[in-house]
């Protein structure tokens, strides 16, 4: 966090400035410390920059629970419109940074109800709190990415979606009213979408790079970093050797463990959350990373390219999602109405820079993000893109293998 | 006279000490004080640890829980794949370094304090523990900002033109050994002090009376003498630097993974925890034997000399 602590600029205004701008950065840093279990030193450094997140680690468990029963009622007979409900709190759990500066407060100014809005580090952290008791850990939304519906709702972790009390649903383009991890949006509701790519700085790197040949450029050494993400890395190699990204081929999984082996001497880094910095600060010329970390590097240094390379890449979407042991379930659904509402959905977007599914907020969304074809690529393109599907156990396991031999 | 400084340092001599002064009673209720620890620790850490001995023997099932209905050795047999072996290794390069680098620096400084701290010592020992103020996470990322490739180290060499490019040394072998002996040297120091501090020095001056070098003396007297605290320091260092992922995951780079990376790994993404704990199980053999072997040196050493 602090590395960008640059001379004359305070360290507090340095990490509000980081954590305005970086919300990978931000996560990764709540995880670490949340490993560390240093959260108390985190929290004042949280309070100084107004971010008023709490820590991810002081979930509401406790103090949800017992209501879990009264308000499953309550759903029993929904309200046929949005209404005020009884449930006076909502817990959400959501990524740092992943929502508009203001939508927490003007839901809450709204609808009376009071938001505890609890943020998770990774993706490992929120699972492993979702399933601690099987039902959501105590909170009524979180969001997952797509690949999880299936399990959760075989599991019996989140419940479904009773579309009528969310009429903002006909806000969703038609291509997000039936996804296929999901159809019909019956036991979630999209959120945000990314492409996956590289950046690069065009100072060190010349020309329009295309191919994720680039990121094995020897003369590039030690000045490249990978997303630290098994399923990312080997999505990549797939796609270099012609493979699909979802493979649970063994021999090709061998091949793309020697290809990827060939480029680990090569890299600086295997990123978890600091390819943004790395980037601003010129550490290295050329990272792997997600469509958003691209757009907040240029919030900094707006040279900063971004590709979709040709050989094939990945996209992904998170959902929002209820628990199966939500405490305010209607509440819950209101929270999911009010973000796919166009102005909302819009102030979201403007905030982070990921497209979301929603096609009243087109308007309103700037036109920096929506006329950008790496963030809001042309439909001809997002058809060539393929989604990490879910693994089981059995299949991540040959990932995961895999993995380590590279790793160590 | 070693007997007098050695077993002063283990807690059955202090409970001894105090059952002779004040007999039976006492000892009673000096076990209910222990009382809380003990529970602490039985509740706390071995039925965690137990747990995780349980899961080291079962497998995931397709849903992601872990099902014991087979349970057997193949998570161990599995970790004991030599693909591992270079992170193995990588671990105990940097935790020896770490260690031998804390020794080497946290010695002088405890000796320092102790000898010639006066009545500034209390200061001059909090002044090591205050790095403690501030989480290990948030001194770690100020590492990052003195030594990457734009940070302090590499701006001050490029201004004063002892180099024209920047030199990496964040993401290296260095700066994670840098980080680490950074983290663990207040470990090392404090029981080096306590060590010192309680050296009788009119043994240093009898061997000097009796015409020992300055180095002879020490290497004689001083060393065999604090020995208890070396060992103490080497261990308090060793053992938490073999099994640190994060200064490795923050200072280091694609080059430096620990085992204990790997069981992050594991653990998180993998979401394997049968596997994991048989990891952990294994590193934790690993640093039970180094710290036998430790031990074992140290009664030879010191409690042997004397017994």
């Amino acid at each position: 966090m602090t590395e960008r602590n640059r001379p004359g600029i305070s360290f507090n205004e340095a990490l509000e400035e980081k954590l305005a701008q970086a919300n990978w950065s931000r996560r990764e840093f709540l995880g670490r410390v949340a490993a560390f279990g240093a959260a108390a030193a985190l929290t004042q450094l949280l309070v100084a920059c107004g971010g008023g997140a709490a820590s991810p680690s002081a979930g509401p468990t406790t103090q949800a629970t017992p209501q879990g029963t009264t308000t499953a009622e309550a759903t029993a007979t929904p309200a046929p419109t949005p209404v005020p409900t009884p449930e006076k709190e909502l817990f959400v759990y959501n990524w740092d940074q992943y929502i508009g500066e203001e939508t927490v407060q003007k839901f809450q100014d709204k609808y009376g109800i009071k938001v505890t809005y609890d943020n998770f580090a990774d993706e490992a952290a929120q699972i492993g709190k979702i399933n601690s008791d099987g039902k959501g850990g105590g909170y009524d939304i979180h969001y997952p990415a797509s690949t999880w519906v299936a399990s959760f709702v075989t599991d019996g972790r989140i419940m479904p979606i009773d579309h009528s009390l969310i009429p903002n649903l006909k806000n969703l383009s038609a291509a997000w009213q039936n996804p296929a991890y999901d159809p019909g949006n019956a036991h979630s509701v999209p959120n945000f979408w990314w492409t996956t790519g590289y950046a690069w700085d065009p100072r060190d790197v010349p020309g329009s790079p295309t191919s994720w040949n680039e990121l094995w450029n020897p003369a590039r050494k030690n000045q490249m970093s990978m997303l630290d993400d098994i399923r990312e890395c080997f999505a990549v190699g797939a796609f270099l050797l012609g493979f699909s990204p979802n493979t649970k081929d063994l021999g090709e999984l061998d091949q793309i463990l020697q290809k990827l082996e060939v480029q680990k001497p090569l890299l600086r880094k295997y990123n978890a959350s600091s390819q943004i910095d790395d980037m601003i600060d010129e550490v290295v010329q050329m990272a792997h990373c997600w469509s958003g970390d691209w757009v907040q590097m240029t919030y900094t240094k707006p040279r900063m390219k971004y590709v979709i390379p040709s050989e094939g890449s990945i996209k992904g979407n998170d959902v929002m999602v209820i628990s199966s042991g939500a405490p305010h379930p209607i509440a819950a659904h209101l929270w999911i109405d009010f973000n796919l509402d166009g102005d909302i959905s819009a102030e979201n977007t403007n905030y982070i820079g990921y497209m979301g599914p929603n096609e009243a907020a087109l308007p309103k969304i700037e036109d920096y993000i929506k006329g950008d074809k790496r963030l809001n690529p042309p439909q001809s393109v997002l058809d060539e893109l393929i989604e990490l599907e879910y693994l089981a156990p059995a299949d991540l396991a040959q990932y995961t293998d895999r993995w380590n031999a590279l790793r160590a | 006279m070693t007997s007098a400084t050695a077993p002063a340092e283990l807690d059955h001599a202090t409970g001894q000490i105090h059952e002779a002064g004040a007999g039976r009673s006492a000892a009673a209720a000096t076990s209910i004080l222990v009382l809380p620890g003990v529970l602490w620790l039985a509740v706390f850490f071995l039925v965690p640890l137990g747990i995780m001995a349980v899961v080291s023997l079962g497998a995931v099932d397709q849903g992601g829980h872990v099902t014991l209905a087979h349970p057997g050795l193949g998570n161990y047999t599995h970790a004991l794949d030599p693909e591992f072996l270079p992170a193995l290794g990588r671990s105990i390069y940097y935790a020896i370094t770490t260690t031998v680098l804390s020794l080497a620096i946290g010695y002088p400084v405890a000796y320092w304090i102790s000898r010639y701290g006066g009545r500034r010592k209390i200061l001059l020992l909090i002044l090591v523990m205050l790095p403690f103020w501030t989480s290990y996470l948030i001194r770690t990322y100020a590492w990052m900002t003195i030594l990457r490739d734009n940070g302090v180290i590499n701006s001050l060499l490029l201004d004063v033109g002892l180099i024209d490019q920047p030199i990496p040394i964040l993401n290296t072998d260095l700066s994670v050994i840098l980080g680490m002996t950074y983290g663990f040297l207040p470990y090392a120091i404090l029981p080096l002090f306590v060590s010192i501090d309680r050296l009788d020095f009119s043994l240093v001056q009898a061997a000097r009376d009796l015409y020992a070098t300055g180095r002879g003396a020490f290497l004689h007297v001083t060393l065999p003498l604090t020995m208890p605290g070396l060992v103490a320091a080497g261990l308090l260092t060793f053992i938490p630097a073999l099994g640190d992922y994060v200064t490795p995951d923050v200072l280091g780079g694609a080059q430096t993974t620990t085992i204990a990376n790997l069981i992050q790994v594991i653990f998180t993404t993998g979401r394997d925890w049968p596997y994991g704990s048989a990891l952990g199980f294994l590193l934790m053999g690993v640093t039970i034997v180094g710290t036998l072997i430790a031990l074992r040196s140290l009664r030879r050493e010191v409690i042997g000399v004397s017994a």
